[in-house]
């Protein structure tokens, strides 16, 4: 019997191809991702290490909430006390800042993409020169080779540093590898030194180190020396050794890595999920075509169980070989996947791509476990073919009936959509809500896919009703032929359903975010100008000196500026971490209204108050005058009085603390945006007028801004265009997921289509014999792809949009308000989904065009 | 052997004719000439069978004729038509506007109807049906309760009849049946090749049909018999006796 299933294997090249083809691209897609997401935390292990190798300590002050950059700073006078206890070599005081941009030759700065642009003091244990020398002196700098090659800097020129409180020039005295005296292995966007002194002045503007890094002499016990440096700089300190340190900054990589692996898993699991559902058809289809052939096995005395067990051996087998295919491909994949990463503007670093046992064991679980799973069914059907199947020319495999689907099918997505409903309009809390929602989500998802072979063939004919019209015979061939088979239509659909599932869940997610959005800037914001970081949005990561703010606050064309902070996880309330959000008290109302239920915010005490949005104040059971216990980075503690209390969170977020309040407890005195009022100006003013304000002011600006060009000023108008077209660029990652789940849903299409050509060989010829020309062949072989495209965009946009109204519902309001739904994107998807189909018939319509007549109507 | 038919029923416009006709299928050592310099004339208004034994080439003679093979020397011509001058397109609304195909079995597209089955060329075409001759055309076959049915709902006899049907609905200027009644018992066979014989008799229709069974040769006006790619036999009027008398002369 095994051989019997070899052969068979062996002899249907084509069929075989096919069923390989479309489990190696599932397996493919997971090898491909483990590989590169081991090969990455890998690199960025041995980068941790490399990092920190040369310091052996580090004296620091604790932190317990917050960002790094908010320690409280060490003084001089501790360095120095280090610097005396015995077996300490050297000691070098520390200096990081982020938001330290170089203005390069034409201008432009250098801007962060996702890795930050970072300022630091010069370590001389970690930074290698490889053209000039460190930099000493207050006018001099040295940045690092990646940055430098990457923005033709040379050594020599003097070049404008936009720092996080000033911006001011500098020579580039000298070029420096980090971490590897061969090979610069920065990850920043950019990495600019200065002396201890200007990188303490420039970045810190002040005194004190953001930590003491110590090397012990040669020999010297290392616990030992450890333990002498703590007693002397006493238990405010605390000191770190090596270990310690690597692990930290192996633990802020692996937070990164973890994000990014769980997006491209959740990539691979797409690829998984829509391939299963085309793995599923395949051996469906192809069983379908053997029944025949079973059951001349059947005939001349093959059990039932031999049968079924040739079928689940002929999965066996095509399951072992895509896994090993898969897993070389994997690999393939995993190398194209950073370069492609890469050239997108990911700093990642060329490790070695390997496969870990994890990896094999996964792909052994999707290769084999996918295509064993997809054959169960069929080989249990293959079991019950009777003997007579041989002699029939119709026979056909047992089907699970329609209307059983249907009660099922239809129980499912009853049972999905009541949770949903109690989800959103339960009003219950976050986690039940949750919970109803996604399992309901999930219900409503699979209830669907049980469900949709009962419509199949009734949409599929109402969406090729006007091919007919239009084409006649060739569209009502494709209708029919999409309509014939309702099993197999809805799961060559099903996996185009799902990536138009998701992007068109995302489409109303973001199209509810924009609209919020859009809504608040018309109805909230008042001011005129929107002052920015011209790479960084609302990265709170990316942030702007003051220094310009206080240079267009001199401008008389501008009234009052008002800058804006942002802290994550950066506060303690109650025990728990929360964002904060800064303004000024006094001004901030009068250009952004966050819709003030009850107190004032503008007669608030800025050193002693904090404003709070209406869910947590319910949360937290307070009300206006009551007091709040807030922890700060610095370890301070205050009791905030609750000065008022805010509808709309789109802008302020839920804590809101004065500007006042942040110089107090946080180190880092960049602003994330500013915004500013035109003198004199009103909407009530007639249009000429608000003209020329606009245009004196924007002048006025210009002449400002054009010296600082880390910073953009952007107008209502402008600002409400670029955020919407940043959300926009946003929601064009996820297409990288539609792209994806389209490829592969096309894949699927191509081959199921082919497999369903080959079956209807003689009717084709039939066809062609009575006079059906090839492009009408071509031309019906095509459009019924398209109407199978259409009915799973169809399927897929309507569970998007269920599924996105549900999302939208269940974001918080500081994201969406109100639920809007992008018509015309959602329009865009299903028609994009039928020029893919029409695109995926090309193969297998040319295949059909290209049979032999004569040999079509001799085909048994 | 005279190439010329005596039938007294039979205008004298040739509807078919092969002159030279050789096909050969392989190449060197596996070359098997199925037909081999054939001339021969197929009138309008009459019913001729093909005969002959398995492997003589009966279906490539028919297939050749009808357009659905290329030939390798000589030719061919349908009412006036060469075919060798045809191109791909052409020969297939050749076929489409001027030949009828009624094949063994699997004659209906599964996925329409038994009208939409008989019109199909037709609506391939682009063209009306003419409504009183698609009537009598389906009063002949006698399904008119069926027409609304699919194939896999219609017997095999019925499925051939509405074959049959399709190839007459579109007033072809031939209709060429493979062993039509191949697959059919007796008495259904019989059904058919009565009302294949009606259509000519009654519509003036011409049917070339290759057989292998006397009784069916029997319902022709004329029977070709094939042997090795050649014509050895022609006879006219032919009754089930005088065939199998033929078939027998050839046998030895
Ligand atoms: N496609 C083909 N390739 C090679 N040889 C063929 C092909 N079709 C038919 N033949 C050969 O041509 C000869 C005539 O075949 P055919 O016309 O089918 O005979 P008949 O219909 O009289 O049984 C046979 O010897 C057959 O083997
Ligand atoms: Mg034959």
């Amino acid at each position: 019997m095994f051989r019997l299933t070899l052969r068979n294997l062996l002899h249907k090249k084509i069929r075989f191809a096919f069923t390989t083809g479309i489990v190696v691209i599932g397996v493919t897609f997971v090898v491909g991702v483990f590989a590169l997401t081991d090969s990455i935390r890998s690199s960025f292990d041995d980068l941790a290490s490399d990092i920190e190798s040369g310091i052996d300590l580090t004296v620091r002050v604790p932190l317990q909430i917050g960002d790094e950059l908010d320690r409280v700073r060490v003084p001089q006078e501790v360095a120095d006390r280090v610097a005396a206890v015995p077996g300490v070599a050297r000691v070098d005081g520390r200096i990081v800042a982020r938001n330290t941009s170089v203005i390069d030759d034409n201008g432009e700065p250098i801007a962060p993409r996702g890795p930050p642009t970072l300022g630091s003091s010069w370590f001389p244990t970690q930074f290698f020169v490889v053209d000039g020398r460190p930099p000493d002196g207050p006018d001099e700098f040295a940045i690092n080779s990646k940055a430098a090659t990457a923005h033709d800097l040379v050594v020599g020129n003097t070049y404008d540093i936009s720092g996080p409180n000033e911006q001011r020039s500098f020579r580039l005295v000298g070029i420096y590898n980090f971490g590897d005296p061969d090979k610069d292995k920065s990850l920043a966007a950019s990495a600019v030194a200065f002396d201890t002194a200007t990188a303490q002045e420039f970045l810190n503007g002040g005194e004190g180190f953001n930590e003491v890094s110590v090397a012990i002499e040669p020999g010297a016990d290392r616990a030992t020396v450890q333990q002498a440096v703590a007693d002397v700089v006493g238990s405010e300190y605390e000191v770190v050794d090596q270990s310690a340190k690597i692990e930290e900054t192996q633990a802020d990589f692996g937070q990164f890595i973890s994000i990014f692996g769980n997006v491209l898993l959740a990539f691979a699991l797409i690829g998984v999920f829509v391939s299963a559902f085309i793995i599923n058809n395949v051996f469906q289809i192809v069983l379908g075509q053997r029944v025949r052939e079973l059951g001349l096995l059947r005939a001349i005395g093959a059990t039932g169980r031999q049968v079924s067990r040739s079928v689940i051996g002929e999965a066996a087998l095509v399951g072992f070989l895509s896994t090993v295919i898969g897993l070389v491909a994997g690999l393939g994949l995993a190398r194209l996947l950073r370069i492609m990463l890469k050239s997108g503007g990911f700093a990642l670093p060329d490790g070695p791509i390997g496969l870990r046992p994890r990896t094999v064991v996964f792909a052994v679980v999707v290769g084999m476990g996918v295509t064993l799973v997809s054959s169960i069914l069929p080989a249990l059907r293959a079991r019950r073919i009777s003997p007579m199947a041989a002699l029939s020319d119709t026979a056909k495999l047992a089907k699970g009936s329609l209307a059983t689907r249907a009660r099922i099918g239809g129980l499912m997505v009853s049972i999905g959509a009541v949770l949903l409903g109690l989800g959103l309009f339960g009003g219950f809390d976050t986690k039940p809500l949750l919970f109803f929602i996604s399992v309901g989500a999930i219900m409503v998802f699979i209830g669907t896919t049980v469900l949709s072979p009962v419509s199949a063939s009734q949409v599929a004919r109402h969406i090729g009703w006007p091919l007919q019209k239009v084409f006649g015979v060739p569209g009502k061939l494709a209708r029919e032929n999409a309509a014939r088979s309702p099993r197999r239509t809805s799961s060559t659909a099903g996996a185009l359903m799902i990536g138009l599932a998701l992007v068109s869940m995302a489409g109303v997610v973001g199209q509810s975010i924009k609209e919020t959005f859009a809504g608040t800037i018309d109805n909230s914001v008042r001011a005129d100008y929107f002052i920015q970081s011209a790479s960084g949005g609302f990265d709170p990561n990316v942030g702007f000196s003051a220094e310009v703010v206080d240079r267009l606050a001199a401008l008389p064309e501008l009234d009052l500026i008002v800058g804006y902070r942002f802290g994550l996880d950066s506060i303690d309330v109650n025990g728990s971490t929360k964002n904060v959000f800064t303004t000024d008290f006094a001004a901030g109302v009068s250009h952004m209204d966050p819709d003030v239920l009850s107190g004032s915010i503008a007669d608030a005490d800025p050193l002693g108050s904090i404003l709070l949005h209406k869910d947590p104040a319910r949360d937290l059971q307070v009300t206006v005058g009551d007091t709040l216990v807030v922890g700060f980075p610095d370890g301070e503690v205050e009791a905030l009085t609750v000065a008022a209390i805010y509808a709309d969170s789109t802008i302020y977020d839920n804590y809101v603390i004065d500007n006042a309040m942040w110089d107090r407890h946080f180190n880092r005195s960049e602003l994330m945006f500013a915004t500013a009022t035109i003198s004199g100006y009103s909407d009530s003013l007639p249009d000429d007028e608000k003209t020329a304000l606009l245009a004196s002011s924007a002048a006025a600006i210009e002449k400002v801004t054009d010296s600082y060009p880390t910073v953009t000023v952007e107008n209502r108008v402008q600002f409400r265009e670029t955020q919407q077209a940043r959300l926009d660029s946003f929601l064009i990652v996820i297409s990288v997921f539609l792209g994806l789940a389209l490829f592969i849903a096309l894949v699927g299409i191509s081959i199921t289509l082919a497999l369903s050509v080959f079956e209807r060989t003689r009717e084709i010829g039939l066809l062609r014999a009575v006079g059906l020309t090839r492009r009408q062949l071509r031309r019906s072989v095509r459009w019924e792809a398209a109407i199978v495209s259409v009915f799973g965009a169809l399927l897929g946009v309507a569970l998007g949009l269920i599924f996105g109204i549900a999302a939208a519902i269940a974001i918080p309001d500081t994201a969406i308000k109100s639920v809007a739904i992008p018509w015309r994107n959602l329009v865009i998807y299903v028609i994009v989904a039928a020029v893919a189909g029409l695109i995926a018939a090309i193969l297998p319509a040319r295949r059909a065009a290209k049979m032999n007549i004569l040999e079509a109507i001799a085909t048994e | 052997m005279s190439l010329l038919t005596t039938n007294p029923t039979a205008t004298d416009l040739v509807a078919a004719r092969a002159i030279n006709l050789t096909k050969i299928y392989g190449r060197g050592d596996t070359e098997v000439r199925a037909l081999d310099g054939i001339d021969v004339e197929f009138h309008q208004g009459q019913f001729t069978a093909i005969m002959g034994p398995s492997g003589s080439g009966k279906s490539t003679l028919m297939h050749c004729l009808a357009g659905l093979d290329r030939i390798t020397s000589g030719s061919i011509v349908i009412g006036g038509t060469d075919l060798t001058a045809l191109n791909e397109r052409r020969l297939t609304l050749l076929r489409r506007d001027r030949i009828g195909f009624v094949f063994q079995a699997f004659n209906l597209v599964p996925t329409l109807t038994a009208l939409e089955n008989i019109t199909l060329p037709m609506d391939l075409a682009g063209t009306k049906p003419d409504p009183a001759w698609l009537d009598t055309v389906i009063d002949t076959v006698g399904l008119r309760d069926r027409m609304t049915h699919r194939p896999s709902e219609l017997s095999g006899g019925q499925q051939q009849r509405v074959a049959v049907a399709r190839a007459l609905a579109g007033r072809p200027e031939l209709i060429f049946a493979d062993e039509p009644t191949g697959n059919l018992d007796s008495t259904t066979g019989a059904e058919i090749l009565s009302f294949m014989r009606r259509a000519v008799r009654e519509m003036e229709q011409t049917i070339i049909m290759v057989t292998h069974d006397p009784v069916a040769a029997s319902y022709a006006d004329r029977v070709v018999f094939l042997v090795d790619g050649t014509i050895v036999d022609d006879l006219v009027d032919p009754t089930a006796d005088s065939v199998l008398d033929a078939m027998k002369r050839l046998g030895n």
